[in-house]
């Protein structure tokens, strides 16, 4: 056999990996009498992924509720490691797409595991940029360098739960009528703004590596140029936490701004993609402003266009920013505040600072 | 169908739209579009009427409305 993997890039980061079941999570085939015991180092494999706050979820070819039942019977907590799992007749690839979908995630950040040669090369075949690693790799796959996080946080280690809340969330939300805004009241949101200190720096580093969506600039900064800002006189460093009646969505949006005299610079405005629809983003810029109109500063903000990020930029403009400059090739950006009036919170997001 | 009807056509497809939604209601202020969405519609209009958006014309005016976006959309067409 081979012991190949089809594809692998180091600087990809994975966040999820999707397992096959028969032959690669458990020994043997379920229609055929296996599905009784994980395969070896599996187990292991798995909640070492989840500790780093990797996701887990399943595309096998099998009766949904048999493979569930196996997985119950082999650890009654098993099911619950992992997310959305697929399990039906259809084509692995679209299971893939599904499970992407639901949890929000890129390809390039999934991976696929499977025994199955044919399996793999589908999945591939329909998604270029995925990952896939033949299930000889199954008790490795902690191991591989695409698999490593360089810190633990608090946010990593319940990520798992915080999916569950952000589902259960969703599908509230697809069963409610009325406006996104009306829907937004219903959650009793919290967002607790808060200055960067000791405990909340590796999640802020964090956000800065893993967002790319909802990033004003792409900047990352070294952890010791991020704890210099935590007493820097001149920097303004704040994280914000979201909770609701579903449950806490941790640390999800990051500020940093730089007091340049007469204004403040927005250098990093970064909101976790997991609560892109729920007004974050703007709720910070509204602090941001609030701030600077307390200081008796202009604001301005940097943008650096990348792949991923025009939302920022429509954020921006949405809230009342103008561009003042222009880098010559276009792609960096200084934006200001033009408005006089000071914007208030939105209605649905209560804000404690 | 014209330009306008388009648009309003994505603003169906999205869940989006009421019946008080008219050619030139503003739709920032009625709180119609949000950032996301606004990126959305963005999307769907270079899709929908293969044309490229840029920068200096993601402004609080083009998008305020469906008739100001139908005037973009059919100013980069030409």
């Amino acid at each position: 056999m081979e012991n190949i993997e089809i594809k692998r890039a180091v600087s990809k980061r994975i966040k999820c990996v999707i397992w096959d079941l028969d032959d690669t999570l458990w020994d043997g085939t379920l229609t055929e009498g296996g599905g009784e015991r994980l395969r070896d180092g599996v187990y292991e494999t798995l909640k070492l992924l989840d500790s780093r706050g990797i996701l887990l979820s399943i595309a096998s070819k099998n009766d949904y509720y048999a493979a569930m039942r196996a997985l119950k019977k082999i650890d009654p907590e098993l099911p619950k490691l992992f997310l959305c799992p697929q399990i039906s007749w259809r084509a692995k690839s679209v299971s893939v797409a599904k499970i992407a979908e639901s949890l929000n995630l890129k390809m390039c950040n999934m991976a696929f595991i499977d025994d199955s040669e044919l399996q793999r090369d589908e999945v591939n075949f329909a998604h270029p940029d995925i990952t896939v690693y033949d299930a000889s790799f199954a008790s490795k796959l902690a191991d591989l360098p695409e698999m490593q996080v360089k810190f633990i946080t608090e946010d990593s280690a319940n990520r798992r739960n915080m999916y569950i809340s952000d589902m259960k969330r969703d599908s509230a939300k697809n069963e409610f009528a009325g406006s996104d805004e009306a829907f937004m009241k219903t959650l009793g949101m919290k967002l607790q703004i808060t200055a960067v200190d000791e405990s909340s720096l590796r999640r802020a580093e964090e956000l800065t590596v893993r967002t790319h969506q909802l990033n004003s600039t792409g900047y990352t900064y070294s952890y010791e140029e991020l704890t210099s800002f935590i007493n820097s006189p001149s920097h303004v460093f704040l994280i914000a936490g979201l909770t609701d009646k579903y449950g806490d969505s941790g640390k999800v949006g990051l500020l940093l701004m730089e007091d340049i005299g007469d204004a403040y610079l927005l250098k990093l405005l970064i909101v976790s993609c997991r609560v892109m629809t729920r007004g974050v983003g703007g709720t910070l810029l509204n602090h941001a402003i609030k701030l600077a109109a307390a200081a008796g500063k202009s604001l301005r903000a940097e943008y650096l266009e990348t792949e991923y990020n025009r939302i920022m930029y429509v954020t921006y403009k949405l809230a009342g920013f103008e561009e003042i400059h222009e880098s010559d090739d276009g792609a960096n950006v200084v934006l200001e505040y033009t408005k006089t009036d000071i914007p208030e919170y939105p209605p649905y997001i209560e804000v404690e600072a | 169908m014209d330009t306008q009807e388009r648009i309003v056509q994505f603003f169906v497809q999205k869940n989006k739209y009421d019946e008080n939604l008219k050619y030139d209601t503003d739709l920032l202020k009625s709180g119609y579009v949000n950032s996301l969405f606004a990126l959305e519609i963005v999307m769907y209009l270079e899709k929908e009427f293969k044309i490229k958006i840029k920068r200096r014309d993601i402004t609080n005016e083009n998008f305020s409305t469906i008739n100001n976006m139908s005037a973009l959309v059919e100013r980069l067409i030409k």
